[in-house]
């Protein structure tokens, strides 16, 4: 027995040990290092046959006492090991779970983005006599044990653009996706295709992706996870997380903690509790579906055996949702179920083949999106009386039946009856031009010699003529508070513009907040938009009642939310309404800033969804107007970042179905929901002088480690980089809505 | 003079011979003020006479003219209760007075109400204005226009018109409804171009400022530009009127040289219409619409009148003009020496009552003013730069001269701001003698000086000399 | 020739430059800054995106502006009597005592070496479009320049005429005028150095970057 091999194995163990606990102070850990000490001290005083049986019983207590260790995991703690460098990582996984396997795109760090691993591989499955080789696209962060150059598994837009392109590879295909999800977060750059812009064009097309998706969950970082874990499946590590936000960033936020600084470990380890973070939380509120059990204190490179389990798993899986959609599958799909009941079973012996046809494909969307709809449904609060409920159940029931008939049965016909009726009438005309064309020559001579040359147009030229102002010049009475204050304001450009300082009467009321002589837009309450945008009195809010609340029973949030709420007089960040511009009607659902920095939850991505739904349903135009938004509500932890394919889904549904889906900017919109469903909008404007991005300016610093430009995610350079498609002033925003509504998007709407 | 229950003290929000004007005012009126510079300025004529006649106290200096905050912030620190704005920066600058008025501590905005400044200085309000009240206004459309073809109708309307009116080359105005001071303005003089015409200055409106609006017009050639000088108390009540101006002769660019009290003189040049009915005519209208709008302190209707005598309202000036004195010169009031409007004004806008009718009111005589510029009127009235040294004229009690500039001391002309040097009024009993009068104050006035490159001084005196022959003529 | 020693000497006897803080409009004053001795920062960052020290605050019409220092210094003095009180527009609040860093010593010593080609009025000056051309591109090392060449456009109250340059031939060394900003009577335009100069103006260089030691 090599006894200093083995004394070396020891020691690794305890330093991965003493990673993993960190700076806490451990009995356990303390104990174990105590005695291997002991142990290394007294060694060369030993005989060989004493050196053996301390070394084994030593080996005894370091099991014995890892798992004892395991039960002490805190959330925290799980951050750690999964982002420990000898965790596995995805590298291992393809060697170990796929039987072969080409790495496409990239060696190392000569790749558009190392963080990002595509592979084609295959499982080989021998049924009886017969061998199948199953193709598989495999997707996933690879921080590659620590490499520099892998970036810790933080992707950049053109990973994740790389991503998607493979995604949409294996749609061609027709092969299943394994998506292996294990990344603190995406890389916060704004350069082309932009950090939020990218991750929210793959969770819309992911949305839509006509191949079964599987995700196994090990690092699941917000948006970063979100690029690729919309699946069919989704699976996880027993000791990864899956989290809105970085539990540092949630400190860092909580603690308001100043860029530069770090947040006190106690903050953080207390903020990863607070979360929900670890796989038994996410399994019991329904964002994941099963769990794969690890070694103790997480699997590494070793555990060969871990790999064993992965590959079942993520067999199971995909045999799963393949046999859920597909028609002939009843004694498999019996078998599969045993199976997941009883792991031991082999996943291998019962073949069904990974390849979908047009109608089950068609299934697997369905089935996907109402997997997706059906989440977080209990994370917020529906005050809305029974009587209503069934009543507006009934209506919208009306609203589906009345729109199948106008829109897609009557107008299909009339469309063919009118067309008849044009051709007909014009051949008539023609015929009648002919007839009557001496006549006309006739008459033209007769009135040339007796025409009045300026009778009544000279009344016009000199006399008052009727004239109504046009109804966009018309303010409609909205003083914001802004403007009742005596006192001079100064443009923030004033130094480089020479902006004198304006009245605040003046600049917030007639103004309309914006600098006169630099066109400098300063915010302005949401009411001002309502007021100004659509026609008087024409706003209809729908599902005022429903209310945010804190899933997640985390600290002191309660009162916070309370607090919005009073204070705004909203129940929660989203405001969803009908009105009218121009007497076009459109759905609008507005995100305001002032309720909790207008994040996005539970509640608010419910009400989206049901706006859009609406939308659909009467084939009104939707408008989704940013007053201001700071991301996904991190209190709510995943009901919140769920809400980013969830909403997606819905927008893409609309989309799919002939909606124009109109997103506007304003003040600040940053993180989640630009990178999800505005993001994903292909008709994206900003108010000017606001500010859309993917990260502020202090995660930016903090994590490229570069100091921000100013300006940085100013929309002008958002326009620059191709994120949104135009600025506007806020004065007009009315006029380009409605030149929006007539002219851009949308094949399936009422008016067209 | 000036007996109120509370001593007002007025802030003079402007520079130059306007505020020297207003200091005397205040002096007659027994009336404390103050007044405000820039550090450019310091040398102008009216810090002096603010620091000779009141203080330290009455002299602030600040940053720009153009910044109300600075005013404000001066009114405050100085315990001022009124603003008389003078003429340019702020005087026709609703917002400026509806701060005046609507600020936490109200000030006196001596000029009328903030929503009448608002009202008339919006050219299509005045003029669907007096459309409405049937007062001539010069043929063209009167709201902003945005479709093509009814532009179109309105162009050929006002081709047909001009040509039954006997004009020989009719000519089409197409310009920005929210454009002003000569920008995105065009003439068409054929109809078959005016489409062109109209998308040009539409499309320029769409980008300049942000409205497509377009106003279609007639343009007169050969007019003379005159003045209804209106007077009111607050509140609108007692409107009078102070005879009328003839200010036709301008240089390039609209800008008034000489102006002449009254309009027109009927018994000196036979016109070929009745000249004393068109003035009546101008004033009634005048009188009607500023009741209409219940007008109050002082203001300026301007209309031009076509050689055959065809009076059309161009705009209203709701500000004391520079041109005020011309008036005063040929105005008599009873028990009154000499009629100072800049005094009226003031007293009005305190909220003093008017104390007289237009019964009381009566004119003599012909005045003409003159504006001493350093120009140079050959070279499209280039403006000229650099130091007076010597300026001086002979006295004459016919003769009256506002300047800001010293008279005992050279005098840089600062670049910042309007070259105006002088105000020259003179006055006799009718046009013949008012004419000779001002050609013999012209011959008396030595203006010289020079700029850094040695070159002497150019004015426009030999221009104002040149033009005083034809005076009041079409 | 130049007696680069002796000037040195000379800014070495007095390192430093006095700035004064004038109230940049009316308003009621409160000091920040209101310890003499006091070492203040100038604005800072990769873009000169951090403003400088705070040193007090203008309030005006309810709106309360800060006035941060523009350069590195030490406050000499504070008008503490104006404290609390009203201004008028270009009072003096503070004096800044800067000590001379490099470039700016550079600067003066060049000032003194060179040719200056004077503003004679107060205008914006603009070089004649060939000229600007070159000086864009290639820098302004490479215009020479001789008495009597269209050199300058001079653009005051909107209208446009053209300077000579007169003084001894040479290259344009430094250009000390910003296009589209005005330019008081009798500051420099540019400086000149005739070609033969060249070696010593470089020695000059040399000797203020080796030589002159940076006061903190």
């Amino acid at each position: 027995m090599d006894i200093e091999k083995n004394i070396f194995e020891l020691r690794e163990r305890l330093k991965y040990i003493q990673d993993i606990f960190g700076f806490k102070e451990n009995d356990n850990v303390v104990l174990l290092g105590a005695k291997l000490q002991e142990l290394t001290d007294a060694l060369p005083g030993l005989d060989a046959a004493e050196q053996v049986r301390q070394l084994t019983s030593l080996e005894d207590l370091f099991a014995f006492l890892e798992k004892k260790l395991e039960r002490q995991l805190s959330p925290m703690d799980r951050v750690r090991i999964v982002r420990h460098p000898q965790r596995i990582s995805l590298k291992d996984i393809l060697e170990h779970v796929y039987d072969n396997f080409t790495e496409i795109g990239g060696q190392d760090e000569y790749s558009v983005d190392p963080s990002m691993l595509i592979a084609r591989a295959y499982i080989t499955r021998k049924v009886g006599n017969k061998v199948h080789n199953q193709s598989v696209m495999v997707i996933g962060q690879e921080k590659g044990h620590g490499q520099e150059f892998r970036n810790g598994g933080s992707v950049k837009p053109w990973g994740n653009a790389k991503a998607l392109h493979y995604m949409k590879v294996a749609e061609m295909e027709n092969i299943p996706i394994h998506a292996y999800v294990n990344t603190p977060g995406a890389f916060p750059v704004e350069d082309y295709p932009g950090a939020a812009q990218q991750i929210a064009r793959n969770i819309y097309e992911m949305a839509g992706l006509r191949v079964p998706v599987i995700a196994i969950f090990s690092e699941g970082g917000s948006g970063g996870a979100e690029a690729i874990g919309l699946a069919d499946v989704r699976l996880m590590l027993s000791h990864g997380y899956y989290s809105v936000i970085s539990p540092e960033g949630a400190a860092a936020i909580e603690g308001r903690i100043k860029p530069g600084q770090k947040a006190p470990t106690e903050l953080m380890e207390n903020c990863a509790k607070r979360l929900k973070i670890t796989a038994k939380d996410n399994l019991s509120l329904g964002f994941i579906d099963r769990i794969i059990q690890e070694p103790v204190l997480g699997a590494r490179t070793e555990h060969f055996d871990f790999f064993r389990s992965l590959r079942q798993e993520v067999i199971n899986a995909t045999d799963e949702i393949i046999l859920n959609v597909r028609g002939m599958n009843y004694f498999r799909a019996k078998a599969i179920m045993r199976q997941k009941k009883s792991p031991r079973v082999n996943a291998e012996n019962i073949f069904v083949r990974w390849k979908l046809g047009g109608p089950a494909r068609e299934r697997l969307l369905w089935k996907r999106y109402q997997r997706f709809m059906a989440m977080s449904r209990h994370a917020f609060l529906d005050r809305r009386p029974v009587g209503r409920k069934c009543m507006e159940f009934g209506l919208d029931l009306g609203w589906s039946v009345y729109s199948f008939f106008k829109y897609d049965f009557w107008r299909k016909h009339q469309k063919k009856v009118s067309n008849l009726a044009e051709d007909v009438g014009a051949e008539f005309q023609v015929v009648f031009d002919k007839c009557l064309a001496p006549a006309r020559r006739l008459k033209a001579v007769f009135s040339r010699t007796n025409d009045e040359p300026n009778g009544n147009n000279q009344c016009q030229l000199t006399q008052l003529s009727p004239w109504e102002k046009r109804e966009s010049d018309q303010q409609q009475g909205y003083i914001s508070p802004q403007a009742r204050k005596d006192r001079a304001v100064s443009c923030p450009n004033a130094l480089v513009h020479g902006c004198m300082d304006m009245w605040a009467p003046d600049l917030f009321g007639e103004w309309a907040g914006v600098c006169i002589h630099c066109g400098h837009h300063f915010p302005m309450e949401y009411d001002w938009y309502v007021h100004n945008v659509f026609d008087p009195q024409s706003v209809r809010e729908f599902n005022a009642q429903m209310e945010a609340i804190n899933p997640l029973g985390y600290d002191g949030f309660d009162l916070k939310l309370e607090e919005a709420k009073r204070k705004n007089g909203l129940k929660s960040a989203c405001r969803t309404f009908e009105a009218r511009i121009n007497g076009l009607k459109v759905v609008i659902a507005m995100l305001i800033a002032g309720f909790r920095g207008g994040t996005v939850g539970a509640a608010e991505g419910e009400k989206f969804i049901r706006a859009v739904e609406r939308a659909r349903k009467k084939r009104f135009p939707l408008l989704a107007y940013t007053h201001g938004t700071a991301g996904i509500r991190i209190q709510e932890g995943t009901c919140g970042v769920i809400q980013m394919p969830r909403c997606t889904m819905a927008v893409r549904r609309y989309l799919e179905d002939g909606g124009l889906y109109l997103v506007v900017y304003d003040t600040n919109s940053y993180a989640g929901p630009v990178a999800s469903f505005l993001g994903c909008s292909p008709y994206q404007f900003a108010i000017r002088s606001s500010r859309i991005g993917f990260a502020g300016p202090g995660v930016i610093q903090e994590t490229t480690g570069m100091p921000m430009p100013p300006h940085y995610h100013s929309a002008y350079q958002a326009l620059a980089r191709g994120h949104i498609q135009g600025v506007w002033d806020r004065r007009e925003m009315r006029k380009n809505v409605y030149q929006a509504l007539l002219t851009v998007g949308g094949r399936n709407l009422y008016y067209r | 003079m000036l007996k109120s229950r509370t001593q007002h003290k007025l802030l003079i929000a402007n520079r130059g011979e306007i505020a020297v004007r207003i200091i005397r005012a205040c002096q007659g009126l027994g009336l404390d003020f103050v007044c405000i510079a820039t550090r450019e300025d310091a040398a102008s004529g009216h810090c002096r006479l603010a620091l000779e006649t009141a203080g330290e106290r009455a002299l602030y200096r600040i940053s720009s003219y153009h910044d109300p905050n600075e005013v404000f912030s001066v009114a405050d620190e100085s315990g001022a209760t009124a603003i008389h704005p003078g003429y340019g920066f702020f005087a026709e600058d609703h917002r400026f007075a509806r701060r005046a008025s609507e600020r936490s501590r109200p000030l006196v905005f001596i000029g009328p109400s903030w929503s009448v400044i608002r009202d008339l200085g919006d050219k299509i309000n005045t003029k669907r204005l007096a459309r409405r009240l049937n007062i001539p206004t010069i043929p063209g459309s009167d709201k902003p226009l945005y479709d093509e073809i009814e532009a179109e109708e309105i162009a050929e309307a006002l081709f047909a018109f001009q040509a039954d009116q006997g004009v020989l080359r009719p000519v089409v105005l197409v310009k920005a409804s929210a454009g002003g001071g000569g920008m995105g303005i065009e003439e068409v003089n054929d109809p078959d171009k005016f489409r062109s015409t109209f998308r040009r200055i539409r499309n320029y409106a769409k980008r300049q400022f942000r409205d497509e609006g377009v106003l279609v017009e007639q343009r007169i050639f050969d007019f003379n530009h005159l003045e209804v000088q209106i007077v009111a108390e607050r509140f609108g009540k007692n409107i009078v009127h102070f005879g009328t101006r003839n200010c036709s002769v301008q240089s390039l660019g609209r800008q008034k040289r000489i102006e002449v009290a009254p309009g027109f003189a009927p018994g000196d040049i036979r016109y070929a219409f009745d000249a004393a009915e068109v003035l009546e005519s101008i004033t009634n209208h005048s009188l009607n619409m500023a009741q209409e709008v219940r007008y109050d302190n002082m203001g300026t209707w301007e209309w031009i009148v076509t050689p055959n005598g065809n009076p059309f309202l161009l705009e209203v000036n709701t500000r004391i003009q520079v041109e005020n004195g011309v008036s005063a010169v040929i105005s008599r009031l009873p028990k009154k020496p000499c009629v100072d409007l800049i005094s009226e004004q003031i007293r009005l806008g305190l909220g003093q009552p008017l104390g007289y009718d237009q019964a009381d009111i009566s004119f003599d005589g012909v005045g003409i003013e003159y504006r001493i510029i350093a120009e140079n009127p050959d070279n499209k009235f280039a403006p000229w730069v650099g130091r007076i040294d010597r300026f001086s004229w002979t006295d004459k009690d016919w003769a009256r001269v506002y300047t800001h500039v010293p008279l005992d001391r050279p005098y840089e002309i600062p670049t910042e701001y309007d070259p105006n040097l002088a105000l020259a009024i003179v006055w006799g009993r009718d046009l013949r003698e008012a004419r000779e009068r001002g050609g013999m104050f012209l011959d008396s006035l030595v203006l010289e000086g020079r700029n850094l490159a040695g070159d002497p001084l150019q004015s426009n005196i030999s221009y104002l000399r040149a033009k005083t022959v034809d005076l009041l003529m079409f | 020739m130049l007696n680069i020693t002796e000037m040195l000497d000379q800014i070495k006897a007095s390192p430093f430059e006095e700035i004064v803080v004038r109230a940049p409009h009316t308003g009621v004053v409160e000091f920040v800054q209101n310890k003499t001795g006091a070492k203040v920062a100038g604005p800072s960052g990769t873009w000169k995106e951090k403003p400088g020290t705070l040193l007090a605050r203008l309030t005006r019409e309810g709106n309360v502006k800060p006035i941060h220092s523009f350069q590195k210094g030490v406050v000499e003095r504070i008008e503490h009597a104006l404290a609390g009180k009203f201004v008028q527009a270009g009072t003096p609040l503070m004096h800044i005592r800067h000590f001379l860093s490099k470039d700016e010593v550079l600067d003066k010593l060049l000032r003194k070496t060179l040719f200056l080609f004077l503003a004679p009025e107060r205008a914006k000056y603009f070089f004649v479009p060939d000229v600007d051309i070159k000086v864009k591109s290639k820098g302004c090392q490479t215009v020479e320049v001789r008495s009597g060449q269209e050199l300058f456009i001079v653009s005051r109250m909107k209208r446009e005429s053209q300077l000579n340059y007169t003084g001894p031939e040479g290259i344009i060394y430094a250009v000390y005028f910003e296009t589209n900003q005005n330019v008081e009577a009798g500051a420099a335009l540019i400086g000149v150095c005739a070609k033969e100069q060249l070696p010593a103006i470089q020695d000059v260089v040399s000797r203020v970057q080796g030589e002159w030691v940076e006061e903190e």
